[in-house]
């Protein structure tokens, strides 16, 4: 802007062109070119103001500045700056409603441009994203951030010097939304300011670091959000000590508001007035000597505001926290719920603390890591924000597939050194659990005690591990006696800490169930991939608590925690006679075609021969069991499904991984999350779930963890088959939009050089492709299906979709009345049909979810 | 006796042939010969209908998470 003004002939062609465009922005048919001239002056003044003092304050906090402006000013450009200013906000308002919830704080982001703002040449064409308002500080270029006004979106420089600081900031502070190589995009949310502040960051430390990162002032639409964000959210603690529930603040005039609500007031317990007082008189003492503290740090270092707010090494927030002013009153532990509820009403929502050490009423769990197990840098960050303060918050941290969230959770679990409870997925990973925790810790088997269908024992120690699934603690319908014997352990008693697996698949009221079911001091959720289909993550927040720590897969991948992957997306053209099938079927039989695609089988047919000769070992996925069947059987590869019995899976599994000659398998989605096989370096995706984005996330994860990562210049493979035209190129797009989030660049295929030379290429003639095509046309619409319902714990929280394809299968006959009656000889017949699947598939918890989605 | 007759030549993929045979599956009118898996005759006045007509069924396939951001 400044270049524009200072020089006259930039102006004069600016104020010719003013009328035109005054049309769009003002009503009134005031002479526009005057009033252009009138504040043409004293914005010029105060430009040049700006450059001589600009050097150590910034333009927007100059009041004088300012005032100067407004006197000078006449009334008439004024009013006409209103209206600019109020077309705008109708606009930003329409905006609004497009937005996110949790974005209507943010939805007067253009109230504050102001008055003096001189709309250029081109601002039109902006409308309500024109932010040139905000104007640039001298020094920007070494400042890595800006902050969108209007929806808090957040662009960073990755290739700043400041970067890796500023990333380790914004990850508290806001939703990582994508991370490519060099800009990535975070996003402010009320709930990433919840969770920042349940770490620990107070307002005026978000602000001031946001400042100082800015290339261009933090407007004030943010300030205002963040304010209005932070103030009330995390000021109020819930903690339990000896058992007692304490309501506790760092601010004493929030106490006496909540001491004064007619709610919460009559619920608390007086104990020990003088004692409290005692305890006030010492606590402002120490506040006193905790700001001399903070006022230490020199507001103009950026590197000491980092370590002071950030608290990389933790030094500082610990010597705070130790000197923590908190004000507390005790409630009765009946009121609890009561209490929270208000509070979560007056928009103090509470926080929910574990003041493990001095909690001497539960017996303490003889549990440490072994002394050769190694927590990796960004495991302990992680472990960090959970236990910031010594003690043990609740919430939610998220890392890549095999990059070892079980070792967080352990090592949180022997941090915390109560009793725990594991719940998991599935039967499969609940023996992993297990075998793990006795992997890296010091527990003793005799402690450690799993709950499933087929083993129920329980530990007769006073303190233990439970390993179990969701579906065994949540299910409500009728239990056999040993399992009721065993949830009346895990209710009838109090426990440290609960670790809860895979967060992002389990519905939320199954959550609510396994979390009022089983009373926890601690919650921790663990996943890879915080994203749902169904946008039900948010519920996430309130059930377990806010997302504490999100790693970066591209910063882990380059240190050489998880694998190196190339991706990539081979299209492959539908044959004719296919294509024109195509066309003509249903959708259930469409996705037949295009999975059983001859081209796809011999691009499948290639890559597998291809990566055999380099020496990987294969996995090929496919959620179509038909398909998976035909292509394993056509290519001689053993395979595994939902109804492979257990002993064949672990023959083959095992001979996979120690077989030369077996080096492919083909998996249907059983193989998704639980099957953890560190062999495995590449990957074919032949069909998958629709567009889920999360499906092909823990795909990519089976071959993060390859045992081979370290190896010089080492890549996995991940590649997606996709039928050209078809409506697979659609979901493929949608499904990697996570992986490209996370930086994963997919690389488009299409054409595998040498495909047509590859000796016994099947379906190599018309003929053969003809008569795969009629075989695909007899199927019947089942084998179009994905698998369900063959182990519900893989299922549960799928997205609707698969569900609601599958109609009622009730089969519509005739026969006349006598007939039915018996009168006819007729004989009824049971049919062999597994009733267990189908209640579970009807299970109440799933039906409510499946039925509330649509209305969302 | 040999008759002539104007038409356009469309040079495609074998899928998007199957798209063009499906348009003209309704009134016959587009095609004036299948010449083989990767070109046709068309009739010239019909070209920007097949255009149209195109990018309409091809679009489908796309995703774009433009969309998807305004429709939440």
């Amino acid at each position: 802007m400044t270049s524009v003004d200072d020089e006259g002939l930039p102006t004069k062609t600016k104020v010719r062109s003013f009328p035109a465009m005054s049309q769009s922005f003002f009503s009134d048919d005031e002479s526009p070119a005057t009033d252009d001239g009138e504040f043409e002056e004293p914005e010029k003044n105060n430009d040049d103001n700006n450059v001589i003092d600009g050097d150590d304050v910034f333009v927007y906090d100059d009041p004088s500045a300012s005032t100067t402006k407004s006197t000078i000013r006449l009334t008439k450009p004024a009013s006409s700056g209103r209206k600019t200013k109020s077309k705008r906000n109708a606009a930003s308002g329409t905006l609004s409603q497009l937005a996110a919830k949790d974005q209507n704080f943010l939805y007067g982001g253009n109230n504050d441009i102001p008055a003096d703002f001189n709309p250029d040449v081109v601002t039109s064409m902006f409308k309500s994203h024109d932010f040139s308002y905000l104007k640039l500080r001298p020094d920007h270029a070494s400042r890595p951030i800006w902050i969108s006004p209007s929806d808090g979106r957040i662009i960073l420089e990755s290739f700043s010097p400041l970067a890796e600081q500023a990333q380790d900031f914004l990850v508290t502070i806001a939703e990582p939304v994508s991370r490519p190589s060099h800009i990535h995009e975070y996003r402010i949310t009320a709930y990433s300011l919840y969770a920042a502040v349940s770490v620990g960051l107070e307002t005026d430390d978000i602000l001031s670091v946001l400042d100082r990162l800015s290339k261009v002032p933090v407007a004030p639409s943010i300030v205002n959000f963040i304010r209005s964000a932070t103030v009330s959210y995390g000021k109020v603690k819930l903690v339990i000590k000896h058992n007692r529930y304490f309501v506790e603040t760092t601010q004493a005039d929030i106490l006496q508001m909540l001491l004064k609500d007619t709610v919460i007031g009559r619920l608390r317990i007086d104990t020990d007035k003088q004692q409290q007082q005692e305890q006030q008189q010492q606590q402002q003492q120490q506040q006193k000597s905790k700001t001399d503290a903070s006022k230490n740090v020199n507001p103009n270092d950026v590197e000491a505001m980092f370590t002071a707010v950030v608290g990389g090494d933790n030094e500082l927030e610990e010597d705070e926290d130790d000197i923590d002013a908190v004000h507390s009153f005790e409630i009765a532990n009946e009121s609890v719920e009561l209490v929270k509820r208000r509070c979560q009403e007056i928009d103090y929502p509470v926080l929910e603390e574990y003041d493990f050490r001095n909690d001497h009423r539960n017996p303490d769990l003889d549990i440490d890591l072994k002394p050769s197990t190694q927590i990796r840098p960004y495991q302990e960050k992680s472990l960090s924000k959970m236990f910031g303060n010594g003690r043990a918050r609740s919430g939610i941290i998220v890392l890549p597939c095999g990059a070892g969230k079980t070792l967080v959770g352990i090592t949180a679990a022997c941090t915390i050194k109560k009793s725990v409870i594991v719940l998991c997925t599935s039967s499969v990973s609940v023996m992993q659990w297990r075998q793990q925790f006795l992997q890296w810790c010091t527990l003793q088997p005799e402690n450690c005690a799993v709950f499933t269908s087929d083993n129920k024992e329980m530990f007769q120690t006073e303190s233990g591990l439970v390993v179990s699934t969701y579906s065994m603690v949540a299910n409500t319908r009728n239990r056999s006696h040993d399992s009721q014997k065993v949830m009346d352990f895990l209710t009838g008693r109090e426990w440290g800490f609960i670790i809860l697996d895979e967060v992002h698949v389990v519905p939320a009221a199954m959550f609510r169930r396994v979390v009022t079911a089983i009373a926890a001091h601690a919650k921790l959720g663990l996943t890879a991939t915080l994203v749902r289909e169904d946008d039900k993550i948010s519920d996430l927040n309130f059930l377990i608590g806010p997302k504490l720590y999100e790693a970066n897969w591209m910063e882990l991948s380059q240190k050489g925690h998880i694998a190196n992957v190339q991706c990539a997306e081979v299209w492959c053209p539908m044959t004719v006679d296919f294509y024109q099938e195509y066309l003509r079927e249903n959708a259930r039989k469409r996705m037949l075609l295009y999975i059983m695609n001859p081209t796809k089988f011999q691009a499948c047919q290639f890559l597998i021969q291809y990566h055999e000769k380099r020496g990987d070992k294969i996995i090929v996925f496919s959620d179509n069991v038909y398909a998976l069947q035909e292509y394993a059987l056509k290519l001689g590869k053993p395979f595994i499904y939902g109804s492979t019995p257990q002993q064949e899976r672990m023959n083959i599994l095992q001979n996979f991984q120690y077989n030369d000659q077996i080096n492919t398998i083909f998996l249907s989605k059983v193989g998704d999350t639980s099957i953890d096989l560190p062999e495995a370096t590449c990957l074919i995706q032949i069909s998958s779930h629709y567009g889920s984005r999360r499906q092909e996330a823990q795909r990519l994860g089976r071959i993060l963890r390859a045992k081979r990562r370290n190896d010089e210049g080492f890549n996995a493979f991940f590649y997606s088959l996709v039928s050209k035209d078809t409506q697979e190129m659609y979901y493929s797009t949608k499904r990697q939009a996570f992986l490209v989030d996370q930086g994963y660049a997919f690389k488009v295929i299409t054409h595998l050089h040498g495909m047509e030379l590859l000796p016994n290429l099947a379906y190599a003639s018309g003929r053969e492709r003809r008569e795969l095509l009629q075989e695909v046309l007899l199927k019947n619409e089942e084998a179009a299906g994905i698998e369900i319902g063959d182990d519900a714990e893989n299922t549960i929280g799928r997205g609707g979709n698969a569900h609601k394809r599958f109609k009622s299968k009730a089969v519509r006959g005739e026969g006349s009345l006598a007939g039915l009656a018996g009168g006819e000889d007729m004989a009824y017949m049971e049919y062999s049909t597994n009733k267990n699947k189908e209640l579970k598939e009807h299970h109440p918890l799933i039906r409510k979810m499946y039925y509330k989605n649509p209305k969302k | 006796m040999a008759r002539a007759r104007r038409g356009a030549l469309v040079q495609c993929d074998p899928s998007i042939k199957a798209l063009i045979i499906q348009m003209d599956s309704e009134h016959n009118d587009i095609i004036l010969e299948e010449l083989d898996d990767t070109h046709l005759l068309v009739d010239p006045t019909k070209i920007e209908y097949i255009k149209h007509e195109l990018n309409r069924m091809l679009s489908k396939n796309i995703y774009n998470p433009m969309d998807e951001e305004e429709n939440q």
